[in-house]
């Protein structure tokens, strides 16, 4: 078990390698780069324009003067120093940047309790879903899951928010918090929990379905097997048999989805915090990707990079517990 | 030229042949709009509630375990409904072994799962007939609860002991006199005895819910799959357990596991605390069947019904597993009804023989009728098909043809097409059941007396 964990921490180390390699390539291809956005920005306030000279000395400052291997080593070798560069648009150090609490504080909240929400609404209903198979029931929770994983997140969240905030007033349209006066204690804390409402409901929505649909078909299939025959043919009752014979079955590929979850709660919901003007890790690597901010894209896609393998990884510990079929090898 | 003209009139004919099997559209969505409706029904009296004396009965006969009247059970599919079981009626006697056998797809184990209530809903539904079985289960008093059986002296007065508080001193009323209760008998194993009763249900009639009463207690099952009928994420000993926890009142986690280890010990496990505490997919097929067999035998009940049960084995372990069998049918003083395709078993086990042909039954009679004077051109079929040491040929005989198709099936004998003593009368009604001694029945026309 430690040596499979071990072999496995070499290999992630490989394939973070190879991912940073790829991205900086992407990135340095981009076809309007920082400089070159900068340029347009100043020939456009001064007459004369920009001297050749001063373009070249630009790409020397931002690193961008070499080729992309040699800019690509550049940048790894300052990362093995811990040192991740700074953001190109206001010179502070990246890790602050990207590692704001406020950033990631944010985005991570929003995401984390949209899937608590995301789990405890689609397992029931996906289970009730299947038991129910071909029913009325069944019907009208596929459809309406349906129709929500169908709906843009731009559309559905700016349709929220017209309805519960401008229409009906409600619920404050966007931002995290009333910016008109200052609040303290309880208060603070309920505005901001009032922001948080329709962002949080977008998300939720949004995502249950395919959670949804994924437990409906893996319990269906569960449903179908020759050991739920037994356990009803044991004389337990139908809950003992589907809460206990089958969940247990049907949890094991759901496992695998928590591989998808953990970058997933850092990376921000970019188009939902944009539409309720949320300041997000999500937005604000949309902004960076815009401008060409690579050392903040580089660090911040690293770091998604970086869950996703300790996801995986976990995942197939997590598999080697709830099946215990499979053995870590 | 020769060549292609071949090729062109074969594929004519292929299409015509696909062509006569092909439903329209708006065919399609005629069947399925019919079946929704009777599926609908079907499944609401399944999940109904209702009282008790619905489905209380009597039996027909009191030497039976279980009754089979006129049973239909159907699938209802998108081309069609597919009468798997088509007015079925046999009966276990008490104490004895019944074997079904037919070809796969004529509804033996469709006949099994309709007793057990396992027909997967919503396509598969029991239509029609009664399922009449004598239960032996506890008494319950006005609030649902067992009454226990007492210990009592040779004058027939029930003993009574003084009951001790947590300090082990007699407890005393408020009047000074100590506190008596009656003492409850025990088993060796240290369980209360509960009283018991006959009770007759109708199962085709039961709903759903209620089916709890009867599986695992009074009538367990073991399946022709030992391989996936065994939860592969709870040990064997978890899953026996819960057979036990279930039906023995009183049974504690500790109780359980003893009774668990003691039953695998009894299907002849070598090392039963290794197997308890192992997962399925550790064990081999012949030991997956017999933990099968074990859990089937955890809840004693009356009625064991083993559906193909050494389909999925080697002939070694078959013929253990049939001796195991054998010996708990003695044991549990019980019946069996014993599903399979295999001549060679039925005649080792079975006390009477039915024999099922496309959702039919074409005879039925005791094992040495049906073996000695099998009178269906089917049943005589089948025999000639099992391999012997005897027969001189190289090839083995084989019934020609194929069952017709379980949807549209015609008015008359189904076995006509494949019959190689069609009469006059075979094209015309289906066969009524023919006696030809006091238990041996054969629905074919070449037996009927006014016929002849």
């Amino acid at each position: 078990m430690f040596k499979y964990i071990l072999k496995r921490i070499g290999i992630s180390i490989l394939i973070l390698l190879g991912v940073s390699l790829i991205l900086y390539t992407l990135l340095r291809c981009m076809p309007t780069d920082f400089v070159k956005q900068r340029i347009i920005a100043l020939n456009a306030n001064s007459q004369d324009g920009v001297s050749e000279e001063f373009i070249q000395q630009m790409y020397k400052t931002y690193g961008l003067d070499g080729t992309i291997l040699q800019g690509y080593f550049n940048w790894l070798g300052n990362v093995c120093r811990l040192d991740f560069g700074k953001s190109f648009t206001n010179q502070r150090e990246v890790l602050t940047e990207v590692f704001d609490p406020d950033k990631l504080g944010t985005s991570f909240l929003i995401a984390a309790i949209a899937t608590v929400f995301e789990f405890l609404i689609a397992i029931p209903l996906g289970i009730t879903a299947a038991t129910h198979q071909y029913s009325i029931r069944d019907y009208v929770v596929t459809v309406l899951v349906l129709i929500g994983v169908s709906l843009p997140s731009f559309f559905f969240g700016q349709m929220l928010k017209d309805i519960f905030a401008n229409k009906l007033g409600w619920l404050p349209p966007s931002g995290t918090g009333d910016k008109t006066q200052t609040l303290v204690g309880l208060a603070a804390v309920n505005d901001y929990i009032r922001h948080m409402i329709l962002p949080i409901l977008t998300v939720v929505i949004l995502s249950i379905g395919s959670r949804m649909r994924m437990t409906r078909t893996n319990m269906l299939e569960v449903l179908n097997s020759d050991y739920i025959r037994t356990a009803r043919a044991k004389g337990l009752k139908e809950g003992k048999v589907i809460y206990k014979h089958a969940f247990r079955n049907t949890m094991i590929p759901l496992v695998t989805s928590l591989a998808g979850l953990i970058p997933s709660l850092f990376s921000g919901a970019m188009i939902t915090e944009t539409v309720f003007d949320l300041p997000g890790i999500g937005k604000y690597a949309l902004d960076a990707m815009t401008t060409g901010n690579i050392p903040v894209i580089m660090t911040y896609n690293m770091f998604l990079a970086f869950l996703s393998v300790v996801g995986v990884l976990l995942a197939d510990l997590m598999y080697a517990v709830v099946d215990p079929r499979v053995k870590l090898a | 030229m020769g060549v292609f003209d071949f090729l062109k009139k074969n594929k004519t004919e292929k299409e015509k042949n696909i062509s006569s099997h092909y439903l329209s559209g708006k065919e399609v969505r005629e069947i399925a709009k019919a079946n929704m409706a009777e599926m609908r029904r079907l499944e609401k009296a399944k999940n109904r509630k209702a009282p008790k004396s619905e489905y209380v009965t009597e039996m027909k006969d009191d030497g039976n375990i279980l009754e089979i009247e006129d049973l239909n059970t159907y699938f209802f599919t998108d081309q069609g409904v597919v009468k798997a079981v088509n007015g079925v009626s046999f009966n276990i006697p008490l104490n004895s072994t019944v074997g079904v056998v037919g070809e796969s797809g004529c509804g033996k184990s469709v006949t099994s799962m309709s007793v057990m209530r396992l027909i997967q809903g919503p396509s598969g539904q029991i239509v029609s007939g009664s399922i009449r079985f004598k239960a032996y289960d506890f008494k319950t008093d006005a609030n649902g609860k067992y009454i226990p059986v007492y210990e009592k002296d040779e004058h027939g007065n029930v003993i009574t002991e003084k009951v001790l508080d947590k300090e082990g001193n007699v407890k005393l009323d408020k009047e000074g006199n100590p506190v008596t209760r009656p003492v409850q008998k025990k088993t060796e194993s240290g369980l209360g005895v509960y009283e018991k009763e006959e009770t007759v249900y109708d199962i085709a009639k039961m709903p759903i819910r209620e089916m709890y009463r009867l599986r695992g207690r009074q009538m367990s099952m073991v399946f022709q799959e030992p391989m996936t009928s065994l939860n592969p994420v709870f040990t064997i000993g978890n899953q026996l357990d819960e057979v036990t926890l279930l039906h023995v009142p009183g049974a504690t986690k500790a109780i359980a596991k003893k009774r668990s280890i003691e039953m695998l010990n009894m299907v002849g496990i070598a090392m039963p605390e290794r197997v308890y505490a192992s997962y399925p997919h550790e064990l081999s097929g012949g030991m997956r069947q017999r933990v099968m067999i074990a859990m089937a035998l955890a809840g004693e009940p009356r009625l064991i019904i083993a559906d193909e049960p050494t389909t999925a084995l080697d002939v070694t372990i078959q013929a253990q597993i049939l001796d195991l069998f054998n010996d708990l049918k003695k044991r549990i003083n019980g019946s069996i009804l014993l599903i399979t395709h295999d001549l060679g078993v039925i005649a080792e086990m079975a006390d009477y023989v039915v024999v099922m042909y496309a959702g039919r039954i074409i005879e039925q009679g005791t094992a040495s009728e049906i073996f000695h004077n099998p009178c269906h051109p089917y049943t005589q079929g089948l025999q000639k098909s099992k391999p012997t040491m005897k027969s001189n040929s190289d090839k083995l005989f084989n019934i020609p043809g194929n069952v017709p198709n379980p949807i549209n099936m015609p008015s008359h004998c189904y076995f006509k097409e494949r019959c190689s003593k069609c009469i006059k009368e075979c094209s015309g009604d289906y066969p009524c059941m023919v006696q030809v001694s006091p238990t041996h029945f054969v629905a074919c026309h070449l037996y009927n007396p006014k016929e002849k």
